[in-house]
């Protein structure tokens, strides 16, 4: 193993983190919030590459302005799920919260999947790209398709973080996710809170899903892999987290690059790429449930 | 359950089981003994699922994975070691049965969404490990497992089944109409004043997964001799899906309306056939109407109708 290989995964390795960290925060933010692990995140990423596609490749749209036609899709879709299903818990309308949650959630995943696969079949659609072409620095090769929507991923990401950090809506995100009666106390209206929590948290993985359309391919089961490793993330960083998120994106972006350059029989370690994030899940949950940087709460 | 309820369910229970019976006499068509016979592995599933979620309130994402586990679990030991299948169906069930151990210990401190993302880790790193482990389970291509009986013949299978899910339903009542069914209720409704008051959570919390992972184990094992075909999509995402499906649409606050659920959803899959993909849609959106309008399933909203009156909240 040389040097330049190693260096290319570690590369590779971290423009496929940016992705997870996309999906993972969207996941985090409406975690934080609302306090419910979304199960139909993959399935919203899903629908993000499927609006990409019809919008880029169909209708004839620049890809960036697809990309973000995606996201304003996705956020109205986020709000209206929050709406529709999620806010009946804050309003007393449910028994057993918990399984409620997780099941509705799910429910909507096979709803979404089994729509699109009535829709548009089980094939997979190539969208058009933000770039195409190679980027070589010295030896250094990186697709440029990948690197260009790396480098949108970031902007988005980075203006979630401002959003967070300076607005004021931002900061009733924050406070709600610290403390919903309190907040509601001072004047924060939660319910409209909870709405754009749900919508923003959407609008990141239709982002993730348009951005990473051109390059793994858009069919209805799309999201079922990279959710899973949405939750291994957000579990590692410990859920609610913004920056647990993005650092545990980062590790388990490197971790899967390199552990199949490192790992000897080459078609083994492939086969199990998608199980390493797994493993490493149900060890940080079984012995360190709140994740690296998660606080310890005592179930009430 | 109130007590003056219990002779009019246990009529409508008789009255579905006898019509069951004489369904081949009455001379169904093949094709329909053959769907009739999944939808009681289906029913078996799910009722044993709701055991879990709706009984002692712990969510699994793993259960069509260890049904699978006890497939493949059978069909091996039966080819691979020439044990005969009374020895490889029994061994599938106490092979699930120490995994649903091993989980049920594991995960002692999770619970709501924390316990499903471990349970669908595990099923995933399961259907991963046995779809790349080609030397062993000739990967998605399946492993073929010897039939239950020698004749083509549908109607032994469709016994064996009905047989099997009436066994799992009477043990799973036992259970739950006796003290154990107490502990569970107190786990599910405030686990520590339960701890506090003497109940031995961890034993039962613990025992529940164990129990659940039997009944799948043994459900698959037979499953595996009757399609005669064992592969890594009988534990996906997607079919575990479909087992949740069921128990919420029947009713998985009970073991009953959850295997009518089973038995309901499977007829109505092949019965929409030509509708293809829009019926899991179909599907999908009456889990989500029930959860939010009618969490006591459809079964249990219509055997509150028939008997009038107020049985369980």
């Amino acid at each position: 193993m040389s040097g330049m290989a190693l260096f290319e995964q570690v590369i590779n390795g971290l423009i496929i983190g940016v992705f997870y960290a996309l999906v993972a925060l969207g996941l985090s933010v409406i975690f934080g919030v609302l306090k419910i692990v979304n199960f139909a995140h993959g399935e919203l990423y899903m629908l993000g590459g499927f609006v990409y596609y019809v919008f880029a490749s169909e209708l004839g749209l620049p890809p960036v302005a697809a990309v973000l036609v995606a996201c304003a899709v996705l956020f109205l879709i986020g709000m209206a799920v929050e709406h529709l299903l999620i806010d009946p818990i804050y309003r007393g309308k449910v028994e057993r919260v918990d399984e409620y949650a997780i099941m509705i959630t799910f429910g909507l995943a096979i709803l979404l999947q089994n729509i699109m696969l009535s829709i548009f079949g089980p094939w997979t659609k190539r969208p058009e790209a933000i770039f195409r072409g190679r980027i070589e620095i010295g030896e250094l090769i990186v697709s440029g398709d990948r690197l260009a929507a790396a480098g949108v991923a970031v902007v988005l990401m980075g203006l979630l973080l401002y959003v967070l950090r300076y607005t004021w809506t931002g900061k009733a995100v924050r406070a709600v996710s610290q403390d919903r009666e309190t907040a509601s106390v001072v004047g924060v209206n939660a319910k409209l809170t909870g709405m754009l929590a749900f919508g923003m948290g959407s609008a990141l993985a239709g982002a993730a899903g348009a951005l990473i359309g051109p390059v793994f391919l858009v069919y209805p089961t799309m999201g079922v892999i990279p959710v899973i490793k949405a939750y291994v993330i957000v579990v590692l960083g410990g859920l609610g987290s913004i920056p647990g998120a993005i650092l545990g994106a980062m590790i388990l972006g490197l971790v899967e690059n390199l552990a199949t350059v490192l790992i000897p029989d080459t078609t083994r370690a492939l086969a199990y790429k998608d199980a390493y994030g797994l493993v490493l899940l149900i060890l940080v949950l079984v012995f360190r449930p709140q994740g690296l940087f998660g606080e310890k709460v005592r179930r009430s | 359950m109130i007590g003056s309820d219990i002779p009019r369910r246990a009529a409508v229970g008789v009255a579905i089981l006898v019509l069951l019976l004489a369904i081949p006499v009455l001379g169904l068509d093949e094709y329909w003994i053959y769907i009739l016979t999944i939808g009681f592995y289906y029913a078996i599933l799910a009722s044993s699922w709701s055991l879990l979620v709706g009984y002692v309130g712990r969510i699994s994402f793993a259960h069509v994975a260890i049904s699978g586990l006890g497939a493949y679990t059978s069909a091996a030991a039966n080819s691979a070691l020439g044990l005969p299948l009374l020895v490889s169906i029994p061994l599938a069930g106490v092979v699930t049965g120490l995994v649903g151990l091993a989980i049920g210990r594991l995960c002692l401190r999770l619970h709501g969404a924390y316990l499903g993302l471990t349970t669908i880790a595990f099923s995933e790193i399961v259907r991963i490990a046995f779809t790349a482990e080609y030397e062993f389970t000739r990967g998605s291509l399946g492993l073929p497992a010897v039939s239950l009986f020698e004749t083509t013949d549908r109607i032994p299978y469709y016994y064996s089944f009905l047989a099997l899910l009436a066994a799992c339903l009477l043990i799973m009542w036992l259970v739950l109409r006796s003290r154990i069914g107490l502990f569970f209720a107190a786990v599910r409704e405030d686990e520590d004043a339960a701890a506090s008051l003497g109940v031995k959570v961890v034993r039962w919390k613990i025992f529940a997964f164990t129990f659940s992972s039997i009944i799948a184990g043994i459900a698959g094992g037979f499953y595996a001799h009757f399609v005669q075909l064992v592969t890594p999509s009988m534990m996906s995402i997607q079919e575990m899906g479909f087992v949740l499906s069921m128990a919420v649409v029947g009713g998985f606050h009970n073991i009953f309306y959850a295997a009518l659920g089973g038995i309901f959803l499977e007829i109505l899959l092949e019965g929409m056939r030509e509708i293809g993909e829009w019926r899991m849609t179909i599907f999908a959106t009456a889990v989500i109407l029930i959860l939010r309008y009618a969490p006591n399933g459809l079964f249990g909203m219509l055997l509150k109708r028939i008997s009038g009156r107020r049985s369980r909240p």
